[in-house]
């Protein structure tokens, strides 16, 4: 019998799971996060669920941590004091940036400033071309002479980016082995290793973003690993989540923590795609909504999305381009500003507005009677009645109804001449109104059909409000899992090891240089191998290979799944048909007759994927859904445009394949899940609320 | 009393805009023009109708976002609604009724329920190529600049009309791109119509003429409480730009009365025999863009919004040209005019005007034969130097205003092209001095690899006559072309030069704001550090002592 834990350090909360292979072991632990040593909470949580018990403590065999401490560092800008080397006439590369506004508008449009200091930014008298050949060779002694300077300037991290090394790296690698004479105690990372592929603003920020909190990744990730051993003496591996959905062992981790940055939002993508597997939903959109945002993530064909790039810092958080690029894989998914603290108000047009400003969890909404006097979308919640004032957080916090009515009156309700009441309604709708856009968007940018996508709701607040979501997408069912608070840390466990690699070899489709092709990916393909063969019997290792495409002269490129095998020109026919299916399923259309170019080829190593046992829910006697009525109230209901009674279930006695009818409410420690309309709800063997939204005959 | 409730109207509102919005994603990411996809070279929106625009996506640049605003009324006055059928869709690039360049194709599509036209989507994208000259300058006429499309229909009843799709094709160089466009241009207003019916479904409406007129009412009230709470008066303002043959002077006054604002132009140069005239729309779209900045940055872009404001130049004029004047390069003037209305309404908006920038995108051309391989290259790109500063906030180095262009990275200018980009820095002491700084500009140096002599054509402004500055910032760095051989370029002359020519471009910096004197020190120091300012500019012109 085997453990496995899953951990994830969040804002508030640093989350546990402890399961079991067999499915007979489930425990969620939460406690608070600790962010001066985040490992604390950890440790803490861990002890807990161990508690004192050897026999467990003996087989918890697997680890597997996320954290957002990286993101933290640097948005918070504390990290190492860091330097860029580069060739020659380009130090401002990473300043200049593209150039380009994101705001139209914003005349106070501000741009992030790079993570190491124009006076930080070193040039060298080397230049290699396009082609990868050498025009100018590198001068040894000028590069120790800059290692001293750099030693004298206080540097504690260096990365170096110089221009073409993804096409030779030879250069970079001389650099790398000067520095480590020279300079033993910098931090290190070379942008032909970490992200080989073209473009010198989005390469050096990268290879800038992952040095500057390389110090603390390592810092932190080997006292965890020391402390598992020697505080609890756990014999467990320790495995780190990748942004891209995959595990990597920590000397990975701590040498490229840039790809860790999302960790937590991957982990609840990979819960979303294991629960929709599990319900026989490939397509599936993961809805998150907490305090501050809602995020939303589309699962396809049973995988997350993937995307090639992301951006830390941002300058507005809900603003594309308003950050530092970082070119990693990451689960693409969208986030804006709508969650329970954020703020409705009335514009200079006399429209209700609802966010992307929160009053967060300090002052908080108006009902927390902790000092916040502007209405949020929890204050409106509450006054729907989807919320109940004696339970939330399961009665560990009392609402104040006041509060919350007399701000919604006076800010909202008497501005705009509605009852508070309509108000309420306005406010709660208008926060779906806004998620809702936002997703549909999101799937239309990757060419998918939301209608058919079940919504998969976590978070506080997301099942108060998923109903309402998918009712405005026509989605056909809502899914709430049971523990929608520990998700994140649940996914960890359905993740499999894996290692991603890419580089950049252009060329167009018909003239490529195959072996170039060939002997790249054969490349890529043996240090994975290497990396993972080090936890995984080879047998079990298995890759994925992309190759990023694009028609000729189009600006950017679709991540195109491709074959592995050979790769020599018998390949052309297949390759393009793989990159017009995937071009037709995002946009519609093909180009036929225009060339066909591949600009970077990916090769993903991973191992088996885990399985992951849930509890069962105990059969009772009985199906009936009355045992876990715990009374009944009066909520909104938008079909009849007001109040009515409903009844209110306890989630946790309600028994396996009950099946109820909406309007209801269901309530749970950490939510609400809110059916203020018509839907069939059912309670599957695992406890998960599966409710299939009825049309036509409305509530 | 409206018969939409409060609440209604909001959700109806936020879904127009989303409907448009899906819409230009849509375009965006799946045109063949790279200024469309990457610049956001296009714009989409709902129209009423009247040919009221009110609603419209959050992306694009201002030259199409306004112009296309205002070209709906064409296609109406064309084809008046009641005469439209189910399965029309409309086309037009005529330059004096939608944006101002041959190359701006806008599609319109009627929307239809039981029967009657309720609504129209429209969308503007530039064509990768449009025949003619190809997007130059060097035109007399509009003849010269390609074919002209005047309104018509491109589908009648759901039935192609396959005159107007062959003569395009068989006009412009490119013409897979071109038409590809035209039909992503199509299929996102087919997209919108849906979205736009399935909503008036979900809500029981039949038509959105109610919703037009709460949405272009509060829009319009919204707009004039703005400008209702700046001073009556007149403003006047005067910018200098290096122009062709000779310096164009842009004169407007801004005539604040009540709550309207007019901004007239009279007194600015005549038309110009080259391709650098404005048609008035064009005008009236850069030039309300910059009274929204200034004033109005977050009220939506609708019917409503335009209303209080009028834009008068005279006919015949080079911000009214008269057909068939040539205005291919009319973006060479254009991109100046938010300048000219801010510093028109710094008396009276101290704290909402930025400083005039660089304004003119820096767009290099060069063409010649790769050494390596013998064969032809051709190749564009545009670059930006700084914009002005603020009253509390510094410009911004090296980022394009107003238009919205991405640059692209040298290593990927060097995959392309036999060209080796030897240099791409930030230019010291090139953004205006003032109390707060003007961006800088930047430094490209070019190498071409080619053993013949090689074409160059830049167009390049702000070369004689800086960005001024504001309320005492000093004027940006003006810009600079320079060789390495003694080959004399001019910034707006095409010239065959020697292949060992290595050109350097200096790009201006942007105005400051406020006294220099008055700069704090820390931020003095850290200009002087970090190598934005240097030691002796900060001495002469900032009056602070560094060692």
């Amino acid at each position: 019998m085997s453990l496995r834990v899953g951990a994830d350090i969040g804002g508030t909360f640093t989350d546990l799971v402890l399961v079991g292979e067999d499915g007979a072991t489930f425990e969620i632990g939460k406690v608070l996060t600790s962010p001066r040593r985040p490992d604390d909470a950890v440790i803490e949580g861990l002890s807990k669920l161990v508690d004192g018990d050897d026999e467990r403590r003996a087989a918890i065999t697997n680890v597997v941590h996320g954290t957002t401490l990286f993101t933290n560092a640097l948005i918070e800008r504390k990290g190492a004091v860091t330097a860029l080397i580069t060739t020659k006439g380009f130090r401002d590369a990473v300043e200049i940036g593209r150039e380009h506004r994101y705001d139209i508008y914003d005349l106070r449009m501000k741009r992030p400033e790079p993570l190491a200091p124009r006076r930080l930014r070193f040039e060298l008298d080397e230049r290699v071309l396009a082609d990868g050949s050498v025009r100018k060779a590198l001068d040894e002694g000028e590069v120790r002479a800059l290692a001293q300077t750099l030693i004298e300037a206080g540097v504690e991290a260096v990365g170096v980016s110089l221009i073409h090394a993804y096409a030779n790296d030879a250069h970079e690698r001389r650099v790398a082995k000067i520095l480590a004479e020279e300079a033993p105690d910098v931090a290190l990372t070379l942008s032909s290793e970490l992200v080989p592929e073209i473009g010198e603003y989005v390469r050096g920020s990268t290879v800038l973003a992952n040095v500057y909190v390389k110090g603390i990744a390592e810092q932190y990730l080997s006292r965890l690993r020391e402390r598992l051993k020697g505080e609890l003496d756990l014999p467990a591996s320790l495995f780190i989540m990748q942004s891209d959905g995959g595990l990597c062992e920590i000397e990975a981790a701590a040498q490229a923590p840039v790809r860790l940055v999302e960790s937590g939002p991957a982990g609840g993508a990979l819960a979303a795609a294991y629960y929709g597997d599990l319900l026989g939903h490939v397509d599936v959109l993961a809805f998150d909504m907490g305090g501050t945002t809602a995020k939303a993530c589309v699962i396809a064909d049973g995988n997350p999305l993937v995307a090639n790039e992301f951006e830390v810092d941002r300058q507005y958080q809900f603003k594309k381009q308003s950050g530092l690029p970082v070119k990693v894989p990451v689960i693409e998914m969208i986030e804006i500003g709508t969650g329970g603290g954020s703020i409705a108000r009335v514009d200079a047009l006399k429209r209700l507005q609802v966010g992307p400003d929160s009053a967060g969890s300090d002052p908080g909404p108006a009902s927390y009677a902790l000092g916040g006097d502007q209405p949020t979308v929890t204050d409106a919640d509450l006054l729907l009645g989807y919320l109940d004032p004696g339970f939330f957080l399961g009665g560990t916090m009392a609402l104040d109804v006041k509060a919350a009515e007399d701000a919604i009156r006076t800010k909202v309700a008497e501005p705009l001449g509605l009852s508070v009441l309509e108000a309420a309604w306005g406010i709660h709708q208008l926060a779906n109104e806004s998620m809702a856009s936002a997703a549909r968007i999101h799937t239309i940018e990757r060419g998918k059909n939301i209608t058919a996508f079940p919504i998969f709701a976590t978070g506080g607040a997301g099942p108060v409000h998923a109903f309402g979501v998918a009712s405005i997408l026509r989605s056909p069912r809502v899914i709430y899992p049971l523990g929608a608070g520990v998700m994140s840390s649940i996914g960890f466990l359905t993740a499999p090891m894996s290692i991603g690699f890419s580089r950049s070899l252009p060329g167009r489709l018909d003239k490529l240089d195959w072996d170039g092709v060939a002997r790249i990916v054969g490349e890529m393909e043996a240090s994975g191998r290497e990396i993972l063969g080090r936890t995984i019997d080879d047998a079990d290792i298995g890759f994925n290979h992309f190759a990023d495409m694009r028609y000729q002269k189009q600006g950017f490129e679709v991540r195109v799944p491709i074959a592995g095998g050979t790769f020599d020109a018998a390949r052309h026919d297949d390759m393009l048909a793989r990159f017009e299916e995937t071009y037709r399923g995002i946009y519609g259309h093909v180009m036929e007759g225009t060339p066909v170019e591949a600009i970077s080829w990916r090769v993903v190593a991973h191992g088996p994927k885990p399985t992951l046992a849930l509890p069962k829910a105990a059969r009772g006697e009985s199906k009936d859904p009355a045992t876990a009525l715990k009374g009944r109230r009066e909520i909104y209901l938008p079909a009849q445009k007001a109040l009515a009674e409903v009844p209110i279930y306890d989630r946790y006695r309600l028994p396996a394949s009950a099946v109820l009818n909406g309007p209801a409410i269901v309530e749970e420690r950490e939510s609400t899940v809110v059916v203020n309309g018509a839907g069939r709800i059912q309670v599957d063997e695992n406890s998960n609320l599966i409710i299939d939204l009825l049309t036509g005959d409305e509530g | 009393m409206m018969a939409i409730d409060q609440i209604t109207l909001d959700i109806l509102w936020s879904r127009l805009i989303a409907t448009a919005n899906d819409q230009a994603a849509a375009l965006m990411r799946s045109s063949f023009t790279s200024i469309v996809r990457e610049a956001g070279d296009l714009s989409a929106g709902v129209f009423d109708r009247r040919g009221r625009m009110i609603a419209q996506a959050v992306t694009g640049t201002p030259g199409h976002i306004n112009s296309m605003a205002t070209g709906m009324v064409w296609f109406l006055e064309r084809f008046p609604v009641d005469s439209l059928k189910p399965g029309d869709v409309l086309i037009t690039n005529d330059p004096w009724k939608t944006a101002s360049q041959l190359n701006d194709i806008t599609i319109a599509t009627p929307v239809f329920k039981n029967g009657r036209c309720i609504a129209f989507f429209a969308n503007c994208c530039h064509a990768l190529d449009i025949g003619g000259r190809g997007l130059s300058a060097d035109s007399r006429s509009v003849f010269e600049e390609g074919i002209f499309l005047p309104v018509m229909k491109l589908i009648d009843q759901g039935e192609p009309v396959e005159a107007v799709f062959e003569l395009i094709r068989a006009n412009v160089r490119t013409p897979e791109e071109v038409m590809g466009d035209i039909h992503c241009q199509i299929v996102g207003n087919e997209a919108g119509a849906k979205q736009l019916l399935s909503f008036m479904d979900e809500f029981g409406l039949e038509d959105i003429e109610e919703l037009a007129d709460e949405i272009v009412t509060r829009s319009e009230a919204a707009m004039r409480d703005r400008i209702r709470d700046l001073p009556d008066g007149r403003y006047p303002y005067k910018l200098t730009i290096d122009g062709f043959d000779e310096p164009l002077t842009l004169k407007a006054e801004i005539l604040v009365k009540g709550d309207e604002l007019t901004v007239d132009f009279a007194g600015s140069p005549g038309q110009v025999p080259l391709g650098v005239n404005v048609t008035l729309n064009y005008t009236a779209a850069y030039t309300t863009y910059g009274v929204k900045c200034a004033l109005a940055g977050d009220i939506p872009n609708n019917e409503g919004s335009f209303i209080p404001v009028t834009v008068r130049a005279p006919e015949g004029t080079l911000l009214n040209a008269k057909y068939p004047a040539a205005v291919g390069g009319r973006h060479l003037v254009g991109h100046f005019l938010p300048s000219v209305v801010m510093g028109a309404l710094a008396e009276a908006l101290p704290d909402q005007v930025m400083a005039p920038g660089f304004d003119g995108l820096w767009d290099t051309h060069i063409a010649g034969v790769d050494r390596r391989t013998g064969e032809h290259f051709s190749y564009t790109w545009f670059s930006a130097g700084g914009t002005g500063a603020l009253s509390d906030q510094d410009g911004l180095s090296a980022t394009a205003y107003p238009s919205g262009i991405a640059g692209v990275p040298a290593e990927v200018i060097e995959t392309l092209a036999p060209l080796v980009v030897r240099r791409r820095e930030l230019r010291t002491d090139s953004g205006g001095a003032g109390r707060f700084r003007g961006g800088l500009g930047q430094t490209m140096e070019i190498e071409v690899l080619t053993d013949e002599p090689y074409l160059f054509s830049g167009l390049y402004e702000r070369t004689k006559h800086p960005a001024p500055g504001l309320h005492g910032g000093r004027a940006g760095e003006a810009g600079e072309l320079l060789t390495n051989n003694g080959t004399t370029l001019e910034p707006k002359i095409s010239a065959l030069v020697p292949a060992d020519t290595v050109t350097v471009l200096e790009m201006p910096g942007g105005g400051g704001y406020g006294d220099p004197k008055q700069r704090e020190r820390d931020a003095m120091l850290r200009d002087v550090r970090e190598g934005y300012v240097s030691v002796e500019q900060a001495a002469e012109v900032y009056g602070v002592e560094i060692d």
